[in-house]
C-alpha cells in the first residue's frame, strides 16, 4: 500500500509543474506587453518622424512650424505646405457629419428599442450591422458612383457649379453614412439598459408612452449615446480612402460652400503618394500627428462637455 | 383635460414618425448601396475576372519558317458552333466582348500540328525566342501576312475585323503568316486574390498568438496592479487609431524589419505585419469575452485534480472558448479584407500579377483603390470586386453570429 503511494507522489513532478507555471506566465505577460507598448511606440515614432521637417538640420530644408499650422495653401509641387485650412475642414466635415448622423441614429435606436414591431427589431438591427460592416473603400466607390450624382442634382436645382460632385456636402453625407451603424448600436445598448422602473413610473405619472420615450428614457441614456457620438467622431476624423475619392483636394481654403471641394488631414495623407523619401513624404507624418492631436483635443473636450451634460455616469 | 389631449396625439404621433422615418432611412441607404454595387459589378463577375491577371501583355510572334504555310486542318467536332475555324490555318477564333465593353476576337482552340503551334516569341525581352503557347483567350490584335503573289496584308482587330472575317481572309489570302500581335487578357484580380491571401495568413499568424496570449494573461492571470492596468489601457487605446495612422506606424517602425529580410520597396509583408498589430485588439477583445463566458467552475474542478495552471488554461480553458476565439478570427479576415488606408502606405497600389511576401501587391481593397484613383475610374471593376468582398465579409459576419449563440448556448 505505501510502495504503492510512493509510486504516486512525486515531489519533482510538482517542482516542474511549478516550473513550467512560471515560465508560460512569464511568456504571456511578455505578449501582453507587447500588445499594451504597440500604442507607445506609434506615438513616439510618428511624433519623432512628424516634428523632423520643423527642427534646425532637417536634410531636405527646414519649414516653419507657424506657417505649417497657420497655413492657407497647400502645393505640393511648390513646396508650400500650410495645414491650417486643412485643419477647419477636417474639422467642418466631421462635425457636419455628426450633426446629420445623430439625431438620425437616436432616433433609429430609440425606433429599435422601444417603438419597432417585434418582428421587425431583429431585422433592423441586422440593418445596423450590415452597414457597419462594410468596408469603406466600398462606401467609397458608393460615395462616388451615387453621392455625387445626388450632390450634382441638388447643385444643379440650386443652380450653382460643383466638380463632378465632389465637394464638402458629398464628404459630409458619406461620413455621416459611415458613422451612423457606430451611434446606432451604441445608442442601443445605451437604450436598453434604462432602469425600467423609470418608464413605469413616468407612465404612472400620466406621460403617453412617447413622451415617456422621449423625455425619460433618451435622458437616462443620454451618457451612453454621448459615448456613440464621440466614438462616431473619432471614426470620421480618421476615415481616409472613402473620402479621400469624394474630397477633390484643394489646394487652399478653408471650404465653407457645401458644393465647394474640399481636402481633409486624412486625404492629403493619401493625396500623391509617389515617393518614400523627401520632405513631401515626411511631412505626411506631420499631418499623421496633427490629425491624432486633433482626434485627441476633440475628445477630451466631448468628454468634458459630456460629464457636464451627462447623469454622473 | 380633453382639450389638451388632440396636441399632445397629434406631437405623440409626430414624434413617432419620426423615428420610423430614421430607420427607414437607414433601410434606403443600405437598398441603394447594395442595388449600386450589384447592378454595377454583377456582369463582372466570372471565372475569368477572378483567374486572369491585371495587365495584358503584348507579344509578337512569328512561325517557324520550315512550318509556316497553309495546311488542311479539319476541325474538331468539339468546338462550338460560334467558334469562326480557318481550315487552312488549324485555328479557330470567337468574338468577346471585353469588360470595358469593347469587341475583341480571341483565339479559342489551335490544332496539334498547325503552323501556329510553333510560334516563337520576337518581341525583346527575357522571352525573346521562347516558344509561345497560343493558348485559348489570346487576343489577336493584328495578324500579317502575305497572299500567293507575295504582297503583304493584315487582319485582325486593328483591322476592326471579327471572328468570322478574321477567319476567311486567312483560308482565302494568306500564303504566309509574317508575324502575330497578340495581347493576354487583362483586367483580373488574380494577383490582389494571391496577395490577400498571403496578407491574412501572415498577420493572423503573428497576431493570433501574441493577441491570445496577452487575453489569457489579462483574464487569467494577471493580478490588479498599476503595470497590467496601464497594458490595458494601452489595448483600448489602440482600437480608437485611425487606420491610415497604422500605416505611417508601419512604414516608419516596421520598414526595417522587413527590409533586413531584404525587402527594398514597400511590401507586402510589411502589410502584414502593420495589419497583425491592427488586429490585436480585436483577437484580445474577442478571446477576453470568450474566456469570461467559461464558468470558474471548470477551471476550479481542473485545478483541484492536480492539473497545473497551465495545463487547465491549454486543456480546459482554452478549448472551451474556441468557438469565441473562432469568431474573434472571423473578425480579424474581415478586418483584413476590408481594409485600405493602412495597407496603401505599408504595400503600395501597384497592382502586382506576380506577388510575392518581400515584393510590392495590392489587396483586393486597396485594388479598388487604385483602380478609382486614376484618370479614368474604373466603376464596373470596382463594383465587381466590392461585391467579392461584400459577399465574404457578409459571410464571415453570420458565421460569427452563429457562433456566438452556441457559444452561449454550451454553457448555459
Amino acid at each position: 500500500m505505501e510502495s504503492n503511494l510512493k509510486a504516486r507522489i512525486r515531489p519533482g513532478q510538482a517542482r516542474r509543474k511549478q516550473r513550467t507555471d512560471r515560465t508560460v506566465r512569464a511568456v504571456f505577460f511578455l505578449a501582453a506587453l507587447i500588445s499594451g507598448s504597440c500604442i507607445v511606440l506609434i506615438t513616439l515614432f510618428i511624433l519623432m518622424k512628424g516634428i523632423q521637417p520643423f527642427l534646425p538640420g532637417y536634410a531636405y530644408g527646414s519649414v516653419s512650424l507657424k506657417d505649417f499650422l497657420l497655413g492657407t495653401l497647400w502645393r505640393q509641387d511648390q513646396g508650400v505646405y500650410g495645414v491650417g485650412f486643412i485643419v477647419i475642414n477636417t474639422l467642418i466635415s466631421a462635425f457636419g457629419a455628426l450633426l446629420l448622423a445623430f439625431p438620425i441614429a437616436v432616433l433609429t435606436a430609440l425606433f429599435i428599442v422601444k417603438i419597432a414591431p417585434k418582428p421587425v427589431k431583429p431585422l433592423m438591427k441586422t440593418v445596423v450591422e450590415l452597414l457597419a460592416s462594410i468596408p469603406s473603400v466600398v462606401y467609397g466607390v458608393f460615395a462616388a458612383g451615387v453621392i455625387t450624382s445626388l450632390v450634382k442634382g441638388l447643385a444643379s436645382l440650386a443652380g450653382v457649379s460643383t466638380a463632378g460632385g465632389s465637394s464638402l456636402l458629398a464628404v459630409i453625407l458619406l461620413l455621416a453614412i459611415m458613422i451612423f451603424p457606430t451611434i446606432t448600436s451604441l445608442a442601443v445598448t445605451a437604450i436598453e439598459a434604462v432602469d425600467p422602473d423609470l418608464e413605469l413610473g413616468s407612465l404612472a405619472l400620466g406621460a403617453s408612452a412617447t413622451q415617456t420615450h422621449f423625455k425619460v428614457v433618451l435622458a437616462s441614456a443620454k451618457s451612453g449615446i454621448f459615448a456613440g457620438a464621440i466614438l462616431g467622431l473619432g471614426r470620421a476624423f480618421g476615415e481616409a480612402t472613402a473620402v479621400a475619392m469624394v474630397a477633390g483636394n484643394k489646394l487652399f481654403g478653408p471650404t465653407f460652400n457645401l458644393f465647394d471641394i474640399t481636402r481633409t488631414l486624412t486625404s492629403t495623407m493619401l493625396a500623391g503618394l509617389k515617393e518614400t523619401t523627401g520632405l513631401d513624404y515626411d511631412i505626411r507624418f506631420s499631418v499623421g500627428l496633427l490629425l491624432m492631436v486633433v482626434i485627441l483635443l476633440s475628445n477630451l473636450s466631448l468628454n468634458w462637455v459630456k460629464k457636464k451634460v451627462g447623469n454622473g455616469q | 383635460m380633453k382639450t389638451n389631449r388632440m396636441p399632445r396625439v397629434i406631437s405623440d404621433r409626430f414624434l413617432q414618425l419620426l423615428t420610423v422615418l430614421s430607420a427607414a432611412l437607414a433601410v434606403v441607404v443600405l437598398t441603394s448601396l447594395f442595388v449600386y454595387i450589384f447592378s454595377h459589378g454583377l456582369s463582372l463577375i466570372n471565372a475569368d475576372l477572378l483567374r486572369s491577371d491585371y495587365w495584358s501583355l503584348s507579344k509578337i510572334v512569328a512561325l517557324d519558317e520550315t512550318r509556316n504555310q497553309p495546311g488542311s486542318y479539319p476541325r474538331p467536332e468539339n468546338l462550338g458552333a460560334e467558334v469562326a475555324w480557318s481550315e487552312k490555318w488549324g485555328v479557330g477564333f470567337v468574338d468577346h466582348l471585353s469588360h470595358e465593353k469593347k469587341q475583341l476576337v480571341l483565339i479559342e482552340a489551335v490544332a496539334e500540328n498547325s503552323p501556329l503551334a510553333s510560334a516563337v516569341d520576337t518581341s525583346s525581352g527575357a522571352n525573346q525566342g521562347k516558344p509561345v503557347a497560343m493558348s485559348a483567350g489570346l487576343q489577336v490584335e493584328k495578324i500579317d501576312f502575305t497572299d500567293a503573289s507575295g504582297t503583304a496584308d493584315f487582319t485582325g482587330m486593328l483591322a476592326s475585323a471579327r471572328a468570322a472575317e478574321v477567319a476567311e481572309t486567312l483560308d482565302q489570302s494568306a500564303a504566309k503568316l509574317t508575324s502575330m500581335f497578340i495581347k493576354t487578357p487583362g483586367g483580373g484580380i488574380r494577383g490582389s486574390l494571391v496577395s490577400t491571401a498571403y496578407l491574412i495568413l501572415v498577420s493572423l499568424l503573428i497576431a493570433l498568438p501574441i493577441g491570445i496570449a496577452s487575453a489569457v494573461y489579462l483574464s487569467e492571470m494577471a493580478k490588479k496592479n498599476k503595470v497590467n492596468a496601464a497594458i490595458r489601457t494601452g489595448i483600448e487605446t489602440l482600437t480608437g487609431v485611425p487606420s491610415i495612422v497604422y500605416g505611417l506606424m508601419g512604414v516608419s517602425v516596421l520598414f526595417p524589419i522587413t527590409a533586413a529580410m531584404g525587402a527594398k520597396t514597400t511590401n507586402i509583408l510589411l502589410g502584414a505585419l502593420t495589419m497583425a498589430i491592427i488586429l490585436l485588439p480585436t483577437i484580445i477583445r474577442s478571446t477576453e469575452e470568450a474566456l469570461r463566458v467559461v464558468p470558474q467552475g471548470l477551471r476550479d474542478a481542473s485545478l483541484s485534480l492536480g492539473a497545473s495552471q497551465t495545463q487547465t488554461i491549454f486543456k480546459i480553458t482554452l478549448p472551451c472558448a474556441m468557438p469565441g476565439i473562432l469568431s474573434g478570427i472571423l473578425l480579424s479576415i474581415g478586418r483584413v479584407v476590408g481594409e485600405s488606408a493602412a495597407l496603401i502606405y505599408t504595400m503600395g497600389t501597384f497592382i502586382n500579377d506576380q506577388p510575392g511576401l518581400l515584393k510590392q501587391g495590392t489587396s483586393l481593397a486597396v485594388h479598388i483603390w487604385s483602380v478609382m484613383s486614376g484618370e479614368q475610374p474604373n466603376f464596373e471593376l470596382a463594383c465587381a470586386i466590392s461585391i467579392i468582398i461584400l459577399i465574404f465579409v457578409l459571410i464571415l459576419n453570420l458565421t460569427v453570429k452563429l457562433l456566438s449563440r452556441r457559444l452561449q448556448k454550451s454553457f448555459r
